[in-house]
């Protein structure tokens, strides 16, 4: 009962502080700086305290999975055919991110339950308080760092749907709730990367993030429908098997895996800046230091990770799977650590930087290993936190180094100098400055191609309207304006 | 200090033509910043190379050229209004001041020219934008009802003779003799007016009355407008293609060449951050660039693809950037007349990472990989290269527009040219609208003007533009300010001098605004100690090499190139502790600097985050929640490594011997010291009456996490910490040698006096003292005094200064308040860790002990300066000057500009900031290099121009302006005010035009309190001067 209370908190605290600033938002009721800070502080606090207190109840108890469900919101009896419930489980996702309420189907009893449920176990737990103790930091930092700042109560409203997404998604016991909070957390993201939205360089950058993370979520949306489709559910239990994490065992075929593991690797790449869509990541830097540590250096990079670790029994029907992820973290990091090694500048060097060590976990989920990444994605998401809040310091960092060393540093000695000709080396020095020319080839062969498409086919329209309604006469210059917008 | 003599902006000619480009080139990089790498702030006039133009003719450009405002929005010298920081009467004095402005000349026959513009002043009567009027004529009732603030009676009235007119004159339109004119306007009444008036049946009520009225008005005045032609509007189209192209088809070619260009700079500039080096870089910018792009990108940007081959031709055909550039021009079609604007243009477009590459070419003394001679040339030519292929492909994607590039402007002028009239005559009309309300001219008066009359109206209204309102504003502004402290120091002149008779103790400071508070409250406190002001590098300009720094940096103001070289060694005794210590610091460096780089590697990185990441949310959660306890720890664990306490200045160096950073040219000789020595008391007329004790402040800041740091130090140590300067001063002003070679010139230093360097830090209010060790006995008890006092004025200084922090709550006990400006300086969060000079507004040159117990509220600059010490021909403060006023003058039109235009002349705001190849910061990603102050140093700054307040007289002011061409230029250019107090009388001439006319003090009253504290406690915001008085009262 205790625990189940405990679990409520874990959950509640951070919606609750979403309520109260989006209320406060809706109704234009002014907070002063600091009673927001409080509320910011008192949710991640509760939030991590209630952890705590679940971890210590599953360590005592040797526990190993919690679930803990919020009950039924709807309750459909089941007269529809499979096609129907399709069709209903789309509705749903669409309408899912507004009402905030949490659909489960229940396949055993033939009935639609839609019910919140969210598991505590093994990796949820761990991923729940490392979310709790980066966010509040990050609040409390960002506390004072955005003292009058304009934009400062905007600040904390995305803050509040970032740690209410991250949350969600770290205890979501359904794809359906997973999806929620990963929609969640993208939303947030890129409002925060175009946060200074009086420059033009933010909303730009803020828009490719988004667009991104559209492509990647639909992967992520398909992936889910397909996983009802073959199990029934869309329950992780029903899905991954009665073993507690890491220890289930899915229930479908190993082309079936291929197929939807295939949909989440993408859906993952996309979260996580693997190539081909890394060009995100260094653009992401455009909001406030702190919204830039915790949640593109830190958390939001992660959960790519995260959403493997979560289904890993799927990927652990498929070896050619299994392979696709360790080649596409392979490749990710080869591309990371050159683009790393050409960045001026500190945030885009340090976001490069993460990008290896999400390439790295990426690759050890691949070789199935389930808790070393586990382990490696909290100690990365510190160390980084601390390295990019820190950032402004660098000037500082490096004079005291240099005093210390009593020379400038030390040029550091590449392997490549002995391996590679001039040359090679001059070409890898082109490459990884174009940063793997990953963007522009993004926008040369895959969107200028749709983007021509959809011209052609309003070139096409406007003539077709023209010949239909007769006026052929203004068909000329209609075809030019269609021309230049 | 003469080094202080700029490099003079040259003269604007309009013989462009014949100059070359290469001179043309370098003379517009005088438009560039002057901020060199952050890490020494330069507190220079950002418009510094305009300064050969009167301020207002300046600023009059910038909007054109650097894109930035000149002034604060009207909005908000409207509220400074409503709080009476502006008042009518220096609005119409400022309007009166015009040359040929004639206020009483009636206009249009309808109104005084003043009243029309007061008018225009006190209501926000221009729409904005288009889209702003548009959306104001649809979306509210401005056409339909009065304006708010119109009065009853006014409204009444004006109805009223609507009406009458409707009917008088409607029943005429019915008869048909009628001229022309009067049938349009019959036209135009008709259409105002609804149909059932015009029947002759029907009756309005007031409001439906209201709405003819302004309805008949908005008609007649468009109508009226659409045969106005806009007069002094100059429509002369952009010269650079990307504007153009902008504007037609609101794709920005410089986004693309900015994200290539920006990416090349932040690379080729690199001081060392990123691992691998530029290809090349070694053969400057042009070649690097061509060695690294002419290899094939056939995944690189579609419209980047044919650059390759474009740059393998420049390279087989061997040209030079400079023949680069001018094939560019000439592709692009720029006609010699336009060179200079175009070149202007391209130039300042990326004015940042332009000016980061010109101060890395012209000051290599201040930068470790320094770029070679001519390498903005390069950079523009590179620039032209890259814009030449970015409008071939916009225009081609945008317009489809084939053709060759220097014909794209006349493209773009005839086939795009959409002058949607209705709008600009909606749009001059609306003003004229909002007019006739505030005056009460009905639409009968404005019918009935006739077409001279109605032109000389509107030109009236549209030659007050927006930057002639907001000049007015800005000069009135200015005007109370310099009144209310020109009276103030009237005031506190007529009074005697105040200094005590045998001082206990002497306190020398820095010039810097910070200080006066620090002076006050040391008077306060002590009033036996008097204090004096010198510029924060106390005439000792050197390169400065702390021990256990890697580096010499430069200690003098960032125009002065340094001509001595200073080091600081750890005592004979202690060389072993030091030797060890070092060698545990290098250690301690190589491991920190292995483990950060090996986060970033990528097996390194994985071992080092997997096994010890966990361990970092000690120090993230430590630094981030327990500041001031992990702030305690970390200097403790600094302490066990730290260079050993006791150290030497290696001062002196064999005469004979040529000064360099080598074992034998460190210090200075002999007789250099005693020319430093008795210059720094000379200029401040401490020449007689020394206290035996006399202490000499540096300044410098401490923070934490701000890239900015440079900018809190000392702006007279081009952002350092002054406490070396103030040091060495003291060694040489301790030296008996010294002293008996000033003697000899007739400077008498009692034996017993003592002179001690100290640093003041003006984040935490600390006073950190050098060469304890060696005061003597007999002045140990002095030192405890000034320890003490020094103490107590900490607390006081800290109170003051808190009341501008609005996290700091004004009821703070002095105890809490220092302790709140400590925390400050240790929370990694604090973006403003204190608020340096800004709201600086004065300066005064004299002595102290005229102005002693004048209250300025941090707001002002002070320089000692004795006139009766001076010679005839005003030798010292001529030298004073010479630092003093371009220093001043800099910091303060800095902090004037970059609080107008935080986006355009400073920085913005800190939180997205970017460090950038170790040398400035971006916003965000990619951008820019941002020099100026952030908005985090200049919130609460007033912008105002500084005003001089010189203990002198005007035909030594004018004598000095006529020698000192940087001095004369400011002054005689008005870029900072100026006016003189007379050294006998309380008498004040002020500057104006070009010569000094008498001041009449506007009042004799000023504020009176017992002490500082009883002024400010309980207030933030800027307080008017005050006497403060001490408890007798004398």
């Amino acid at each position: 009962m205790l625990v189940q209370f405990a679990g409520i908190m874990v959950v509640i605290s951070p919606a609750a502080l979403l309520a109260v600033l989006g209320l406060a938002t809706l109704f234009r009721i002014p907070l002063s700086e600091r009673s927001v800070a409080r509320y910011a502080q008192a949710s991640s606090s509760i939030g991590l305290i209630a952890s705590l207190c679940i971890l210590a109840y599953m360590l005592a108890m040797n526990i190993r999975h919690v679930p803990l469900e919020l009950g039924d919101w709807v309750h459909l009896e089941n007269e529809t055919t499979e096609a129907d419930k399709d069709r209903a489980n789309a509705q749903q996702a669409a309408t899912r991110e507004i009402s905030e309420t949490e659909i489960a189907e229940d396949a055993n009893t033939q009935h639609f339950h839609f019910s919140l449920k969210f598991v505590f176990d093994r990796l949820s737990v761990p991923f729940a308080i490392m979310s709790f103790v980066l966010c509040g930091v990050i609040g409390a930092f960002a506390f004072r760092y955005l003292h009058l700042e304009e934009g400062y109560y905007r600040f904390f409203l995305y803050y509040s749907i970032f740690q209410l997404g991250m949350i969600i998604s770290s205890l979501a016991g359904t794809i359906e709730t997973l999806f929620m909070g990963w929609e969640l957390v993208g939303l947030s993201s890129a409002l925060l990367v175009a946060f200074f939205h009086d420059r033009p360089a933010p909303v730009q950058n803020g828009l490719r993030v988004w667009s991104v993370y559209r492509v990647a979520d639909a992967a992520f949306l398909i992936a889910a429908l397909t996983l009802h489709h073959l199990s029934g559910s869309g329950d992780f239990e029903a899905l991954m098997g009665k073993g507690d994490w890491p220890g289930g065992h899915a229930t479908i075929t190993e082309n079936q895996a291929l197929l939807v593991g295939s949909l989440l690797l993408f859906a993952a790449a996309g979260k996580s800046a693997l190539v081909p869509f890394s060009g995100w990541l260094p653009r992401a830097m455009e909001g406030p230091t702190p919204s830039s540590a915790v949640f593109y250096g830190a958390l939001s990079v992660h959960l790519g990770a995260f959403l493997l670790l979560r289904v890993s029994p799927v990927l652990e029907l498929s070896p050619i799977l299994c392979g696709m992820v360790v080649a596409l973290g392979l490749i990710t990091m080869i591309f990371a650590a050159m683009a790393a090694r050409v960045q001026a500048d500190v945030k885009s060097a340090l976001s490069y930087a993460s990008l290896i060590q999400v390439s790295i976990i990426v690759i050890e989920i691949g070789l199935g290993l389930r808790y070393i990444p586990l382990i490696h994605i909290i100690g990365h998401a510190c160390v980084r936190t601390l390295q990019l809040v820190r950032a402004p310091s660098l000037l500082k960092d490096y004079s005291n180094l240099e005093n210390a060393l009593g020379d400038h540093l030390p040029d550091s000695r590449s392997v490549g100098r002995r391996w590679w000709s001039p040359t090679m080396r001059a070409r890898f020095y082109r490459f990884a400055w174009e940063r793997g020319y990953l963007d522009s080839v993004l926008d040369d062969f895959v969107v200028r191609p749709f983007v021509n498409i959809f011209k052609w086919s309003d070139r096409m329209e406007r003539r077709w309207t023209t010949f239909l309604s007769g006026t052929s006469g203004t068909r000329g210059t209609a075809d030019r304006e269609t021309g230049e917008t | 200090m003469t080094a202080t003599t700029q490099e003079s902006a040259f003269p604007e000619t309009d013989q462009t033509a014949a100059e070359s480009t290469e001179h043309l080139i370098r003379r517009l990089a005088d438009l560039l910043p002057l901020q060199g790498p952050i890490t020494a702030f330069a507190f220079l006039n950002p418009l510094q190379g305009m300064e050969d133009q009167p301020f207002i003719e300046a600023l009059r450009q910038v909007g054109d050229i650097f894109g930035c405002q000149p002034f604060l929005p009207e909005g908000s010298y409207r509220e400074k209004m409503a709080q009476g920081r502006i008042t009518v009467d220096d609005l119409n004095e400022i309007m009166a001041e015009e040359s040929g402005f004639d206020g009483d000349h009636k206009v249009a026959g309808l109104v005084r020219h003043a009243s029309l513009r007061m008018s225009m002043l006190q209501h926000s009567i221009n729409p904005g934008a288009e889209h702003e009027r548009r959306w104001m004529i649809a979306e509210t009732d401005a056409i339909q009802r009065f304006r708010s603030e119109i009065s009853h009676s006014v409204r009444e009235r004006m109805i009223d003779s609507t009406h009458q007119w409707v009917s008088n004159v409607f029943p005429v339109s019915a008869a048909s003799s009628r001229s022309d004119s009067a049938e349009e306007l019959m036209d135009v009444v008709q259409d105002a007016i609804p149909r059932t008036l015009l029947g002759g049946s029907g009756t309005l009520d007031e409001n439906a009355w209201e709405s003819v009225t302004l309805a008949l008005l908005w008609r007649l005045l468009r109508s009226r407008m659409q045969r106005t032609p806009s007069g002094s509007r100059s429509s002369k189209s952009p010269v650079r293609h990307r504007d153009l192209l902008l504007a037609v088809s609101s794709e920005d070619s410089d986004r693309l060449v900015h994200e290539v260009l920006i990416r090349f700079c932040s690379v080729f500039l690199d001081q060392g951050y990123a691992q691998w080096k530029l290809p090349h870089r070694s053969a400057g910018f042009f070649h690097a660039f061509i060695s690294l792009f002419s290899s094939s990108g056939f995944f690189t940007n579609r419209w980047l693809r044919p650059v390759a081959t474009e740059l393998k031709r420049i390279h087989t055909a061997g040209m030079s950037a400079m023949d680069s550039l001018e094939e560019s021009l000439s592709l692009l079609g720029i006609a010699p007349h336009e060179k200079e604007s175009f070149v202007r243009g391209s130039l300042l477009a990326l004015r940042g990472w332009a000016g980061m590459i010109w101060q890395t070419e012209e000051r290599p003394d201040r930068v470790y990989i320094p770029s070679r001679h001519g390498t903005l040339i390069e950079f523009l030519a590179i620039r032209l290269i890259l814009e030449r292929y970015a409008l071939q492909w916009l225009s081609r994607e945008t317009l489809d527009y084939r053709g060759s590039l220097d014909h794209l402007r006349e493209f773009i002028e005839t086939h795009h040219s959409e002058k949607d009239t209705e709008d600009t005559v909606e749009q001059r009309a609306f003003p004229i609208l909002q007019l006739t309300q505030l005056h009460g001219w009905t639409p009968q008066t404005i019918a009935e003007l006739s077409d001279a009359q109605w032109q000389e109206l509107v030109h009236a209204v549209e030659e007050f533009s927006s930057f002639e309102r907001r000049r007015v504003f800005h000069l009135a502004f200015e005007r109370k300010l310099m009144r209310h402290a020109l009276d103030s120091v009237a005031i506190r002149a007529s009074q005697p001098l105040i200094s005590p008779k045998t001082p206990q103790l002497q306190v020398i400071t820095c010039i810097d605004a910070r200080e006066e508070s620090f002076r006050r409250h040391l008077e306060e406190v002590a009033p036996g100690v008097e204090t004096f002001a010198n510029a924060g590098f106390f005439g000792v300009a050197m390169y400065y090499r702390g021990a256990g720094e890697a580096h010499y940096t430069a200690l003098c103001p960032v125009v002065v190139q340094p001509k001595y070289w200073m080091v600081e060694d750890v005592v004979y005794a202690l060389t072993d502790s030091g030797r060890q210590r070092a060698r545990a610091r290098r250690l301690l460096g190589t491991a920190e600097h292995s483990f950060n780089t090996g986060t970033r590697g990528s097996l390194t990185g994985a071992v080092l985050t997997a096994l010890l990441g966990p361990l970092f949310t000690a120090p993230l959660v430590g630094r981030i929640l327990f500041p001031r306890l992990t702030a305690k720890m970390h200097r403790t664990a600094r302490g066990f490594v730290a260079p050993p306490p006791i150290t030497r200045l290696r001062l002196e160096r064999p005469e004979g011997t040529p000064a360099g950073p080598h074992d034998d040219g460190i210090g200075f000789t002999l007789s250099e010291m005693v020319n430093m020595a008795e210059r720094a008391l000379r200029d401040i007329g401490l020449t007689s009456g020394f206290a035996p004790l006399v202490i000499i402040l540096g300044h410098g800041s401490d923070c934490l996490n701000n890239p900015h740091e440079s900018a809190y130090h000392c702006g007279a140590c081009s952002g350092s910490r002054g406490g070396a300067n103030a040091r060495a001063m003291a060694a040489m002003l301790n030296d008996p040698r010294v002293r008996r070679q000033l003697l000899a010139r007739g400077l008498e230093v009692p034996e017993e006096t003592r002179f001690l360097g100290g640093l003041h830090h003006t984040a935490t209010e600390a006073v950190t003292y050098f060469d304890l060790e060696l005061l003597p006995a007999s002045h140990m008890r002095q030192l405890h005094l000034a320890v003490d006092i020094f103490g107590r004025v900490a607390e006081r200084n800290a109170h003051e200064r808190c009341r501008r922090f609005e996290t700091a709550r004004l009821d703070f006990s002095p105890a809490e308040a220092l302790q709140h400006v400590d925390d400050r300086t240790e929370d990694l969060a604090q973006t403003r860790p204190e608020y340096g000079n800004s709201t600086n507004a004065v300066c005064f040159v004299g002595r102290r002990s005229r102005i002693r117990g004048l209250y300025l509220d941090r707001r002002s600059f002070m320089m000692s300066y004795d006139a009766s010490q001076d010679t005839e021909t005003s030798m010292i403060l001529a030298r004073i000057l010479a630092a003093v006023i371009p220093v001043c003058e800099g910091i303060n039109m800095l902090y004037t500009l970059s609080s107008i235009d935080t986006r355009g002349w400073g920085c913005g705001t800190k939180l997205p900031h970017n460090i950038t190849s170790l040398l400035g910061v971006m916003d965000g990603a990619a951008s820019d290099l941002r020099p100026g102050l952030p908005w985090q140093g200049v919130d609460i700054h007033e912008p105002v121009r500084l005003l001089f307040i010189i203990e002198s007289t005007p035909e030594a002011m004018l004598r000095i302006m006529d020698q000192d061409l940087t001095v004369g230029r400011i002054c005689r250019n008005e870029w900072a005010q100026l006016a003189v107090l007379d050294p006998n009388s309380s008498r004040i001439q002020r500057f104006v035009n070009g010569e000094f006319v008498d001041y009449q003090p506007s009042t004799t009253e000023i504020a009176r309190a017992e002490s500082s504290l009883d002024w400010y406690r309980g207030w933030r915001d800027n307080l008017p001067f005050a006497l403060i008085q001490g408890k007798n009262g004398s």
